[in-house]
């Protein structure tokens, strides 16, 4: 007889069971405006969810059809949004910088707090840290880690590692990328301060055998970016810190006149694709207003985030993305560009997006109205009257940041 | 020539700036924020002015003539850097745990964005490990890192390594202690799941030791009965002893809040009144409303806010410290409540009475926060939910008189601000 409310609680847990086997998704999505530019969606739509995946997007889907639903009323729903230019590659080994160094940070505590559910490690390891790098980030991470495999060996360690020509082996750069496939989208060039092309040329034949694309950040050489985009990138090959100022680089915007230089929107429609790269010294207003004033908005809005520009004028991602906002850029844009774009960009096309069937990688985003303030790396400083805040991210299905408890009920 | 000259006239212009912040008689100054400063009982609006990396001044209208960059802090809140007592920021790529692995986290991308600019790291580091975290962690970070050393020497590693009482050792806790005073404030004891008393034993004799307070994880399995709080805070335990996760409810952990009655255990606020200190040490798995509304209500508030930061908790229902204080504000507690026991409270539980306020001449440690009204919810480790209608956010951050993070740029611009 005391066995019998033993029975009654297997009853009810089958009873349970069945039920959230019975329905059709596991969590819905309602009330929210998708964003989804590879499908053209721009309107309120419900999201179902089942199985990791998108099970579906249309409008007033039946709640009672869902486990857990989650109430997106008056917010935006988009993909998980993909940062391509992060420093991820945190760790303890002395002098290392950006490869298993201290200046790189944990993925996780970045990613959906910000609603980013995919980073690119942008150049961190080279060939001979790939291991490590695979070992220690990306195995340990809940983020989806993707690496631009630096062109140099020793990847990005700073200082003399990074202006070792002879460490820039084009054959076993692209045998380590073929070999990580999985993981590895392109490879990395930065920081390298003589007037010589051979890096570049080095990087872009690791592209051609690996048939991936190169990024660039064009260190400190004073080389003309006219050739570069002209006479050295393919289509489809990515200049980052697009926005920067620097002495030492060949601004976008010419100094003297404040305009956009004639090459640079002809060089976009070649193919050239443009990332933004905010970092700790890589945007300036100077450069980035004029720009988007002549029409040359970046394709790609890479945090290139880092311990100096982590708590600095980039601070995440979404703050990247409400700096555009400010500058003029409409919200469809600034997703776009931080979810189908980088995902073609990466040539991972299958993500970015939310067509049924796809990888269950949503954020739900607010836009916050109200009186906001920016800073580039000058410290010059923008004015904003909106701010996007992240609400939910999903990765694969599963709720990974649920800010004000929006889900309901939360999975056990 | 044409660079001679380029440089004599930056170095000009340098100079110039730089000794027309020097004239100034102040580097930074706060205006028109409200001051919460638990230790001088300030709880008003009060301008707050900076200069070299010490509190120089706060008073009612401050000119701003005389200081090099302003803040506008109107409509915020201006509080000392907030201490977070209950941190694990021993991070590392060794598969150890809280201890130089992967669960740990470095500080700064958690802190300064948060208010936060001094963590308690929680027993990451035993006495054998304390150097590399020393070396690791502590002098690379800009955040001012402290520690709890486990009294396991080989520190938070997981097991079986927590389980050993071999690895306990007072005395070279209190020797490891003593010879880094500077950064050790005390011992934890955590995770032990036995039945067994002689780890509380250890830990409070480490503390004798070195006149440090101990901070306690009270472990537990599902094996036995749960060991009584009521004899930790009583027979074991001394006054200034801290007692972190006070509002877990698990099976193997004996709670503050009776599961029957749904009433608060009655020897708990006499405990307080002891002078045991109740941390909340949040966490992934330490935090329950229906342990904290009950205690609440029956007017045992906890004394300390720690987090319980690590990556299983941060993107959780525990996510930052402003979430946790937060949380106590929807909870019915009140901003200077959540303030004081996040500033001048831990600063006291772990004798750095130097840090956690503005005292004209302290170390400029300073959160300015706003408290934004809206609908918000929040969770506890259960799925269980909680309405408010405040959240605090850190709109900046100042460690030692320099602004090391700044949400809306609120800061004027000057020579100094780079």
């Amino acid at each position: 007889m005391k066995k019998f409310p033993i029975l009654v609680v297997v009853l009810l847990f089958l009873a349970t069971f069945t039920n959230a086997q019975s329905k059709l998704y596991n969590t819905l999505i309602k009330g929210g405006r998708v964003i989804d530019a590879k499908n053209n969606i721009n309107a309120l739509m419900d999201v179902a969810i089942k199985d990791g995946k998108i099970a579906k997007v249309a409008q007033n889907i039946d709640a009672a059809q869902a486990e857990q639903v989650v109430n997106a009323k008056g917010m935006y729903v988009t993909p998980g949004l993909i940062d391509v230019h992060a420093h991820v590659f945190w760790g303890t080994q002395p002098n290392s910088y950006l490869s298993n160094g201290d200046v790189g940070v944990t993925a996780d505590g970045f990613s959906f707090r910000s609603g980013v559910t995919t980073m690119v490690d942008c150049g961190g390891p080279g060939y001979k840290s790939f291991d490590t790098f695979k070992k220690n980030i990306i195995d340990k991470s809940q983020t989806r880690i993707l690496a631009f495999l630096n062109i140099v060996g020793e990847g990005m360690r700073g200082g003399d590692y990074e202006q070792d020509v002879s460490d820039m082996d084009v054959n076993l750069a692209a045998k380590a990328a073929l070999d990580n496939k999985e993981h590895v989208v392109g490879f990395k060039l930065a920081h390298f301060t003589n007037p010589d092309w051979t890096p570049v040329e080095r990087i872009v034949a690791a592209g051609k055998l690996a048939n991936m694309p190169v990024i660039i950040d064009f260190g400190g050489g004073k080389l003309p970016i006219e050739d570069l985009f002209f006479k050295y990138l393919r289509p489809g090959d990515i200049y980052t810190h697009v926005f920067t100022e620097l002495e030492r680089r060949d601004p976008i915007v010419d100094l003297q006149t404040r305009q956009l230089r004639p090459f640079v929107i002809p060089a976009q429609k070649r193919g050239i694709i443009f990332d933004v790269g905010f970092g700790g010294g890589s945007f300036n207003f100077n450069q980035a207003i004029p720009a988007i004033k002549a029409g040359f908005l970046p394709d790609l809005m890479g945090t290139d985030l880092h311990t100096g520009s982590m708590n600095g004028s980039m601070k995440d991602q979404l703050n990247v993305l409400s700096i555009h906002l400010a500058m003029g850029m409409n919200l469809q844009s600034v997703i776009e560009r931080s979810t189908w774009r980088p995902a073609q960009a990466i040539k991972r096309t299958e993500l970015g997006h939310l067509s049924e069937g796809a990888i269950a990688d949503i954020v739900v985003l607010s836009l916050r109205q109200g009186k906001f303030g920016f800073r580039d790396i000058a410290m010059n400083r923008q004015e904003g009257t909106q701010k996007l805040e992240c609400e939910m991210t999903i990765k694969g299905g599963k709720i990974m940041y649920d800010l004000n408890a929006i889900a309901s009920p939360i999975a056990k | 020539m044409k660079r001679i000259s380029f440089l004599l006239l930056s170095g000009f212009i340098m100079f110039a700036v730089f000794a027309q912040a020097q004239t100034k008689t102040y580097s930074i100054l706060i205006k028109g924020g409200h001051v919460i400063d638990a230790k001088n009982n300030i709880n008003e609006l009060m301008d707050v002015a900076i200069q070299n990396g010490k509190i120089a001044a706060v008073a009612k209208n401050i000119d701003p003539s005389l200081a090099a960059q302003i803040v506008d802090a109107k409509g915020m809140y201006v509080t000392p850097g907030l201490i977070d007592l209950h941190a694990h920021v021993f991070a590392g790529t060794d598969d150890r745990g809280l201890s130089g692995g992967f669960s740990a986290l470095a500080p700064d991308p958690y802190t300064f964005r948060s208010g936060v600019t001094t963590v308690v790291d929680c027993g990451g580091a035993g006495w054998q490990s304390f150097d590399r975290f020393k070396k690791n962690i502590i002098d690379r970070s800009r955040t001012r890192v402290l520690s709890f050393l486990n009294i396991v020497g080989d520190g938070m590693r997981g097991n079986p390594y927590e389980q050993d009482i071999n690895d306990m050792d007072a005395k070279k806790a209190a020797d490891k202690a003593l010879a880094n005073k500077d950064i050790v404030v005390g011992f934890k004891l955590a995770h032990f799941a036995a039945a067994s008393w002689v780890p509380v034993e250890r830990v409070v004799e480490a503390g004798k030791l070195a006149d440090m307070p101990v901070i306690i994880d009270f472990g537990g399995d599902n094996t036995h009965a749960p060991l009584s709080i009521e004899k930790l805070f009583t027979q074991y335990l001394r006054p200034g002893d801290i007692y972190t996760h006070v509002y877990t409810e698990l099976v193997q952990r004996d709670p503050v809040v009776d599961l029957k009655t749904r009433q608060l255990k009655p020897f708990l606020i006499p405990a307080q009144k002891r002078g045991i200190i109740f941390d909340v040490g949040f966490g992934g798995g330490s935090f329950n409303f229906n342990q904290a509304i009950p205690s609440i209500k029956a007017g045992f508030l906890p004394n300390t806010m720690g987090t319980d930061l690590h990556t299983g908790s941060m993107n959780g229902a525990m996510k930052d410290q402003l979430n946790v204080l937060s949380i106590f504000l929807s909870m019915g507690m009140d901003i200077q409540g959540v303030i004081s026991r996040s500033t001048w409270a831990p600063a006291q539980a772990i004798k750095r009475p130097e840090l956690g306020n503005l005292s004209v001449g302290s170390g400029a440690d300073v959160a300015i926060l706003t408290v934004r009204n809206g609908n918000f919810a929040f969770r506890d480790i259960a799925g269980n939910r909680n309405e408010g209608k405040q959240r605090f956010e850190c709109e900046m951050t100042i460690r030692n008189g320099r602004i090391v993070y700044d949400l809306n740029a609120i800061a004027s611009t000057s020579a100094q601000s780079k």
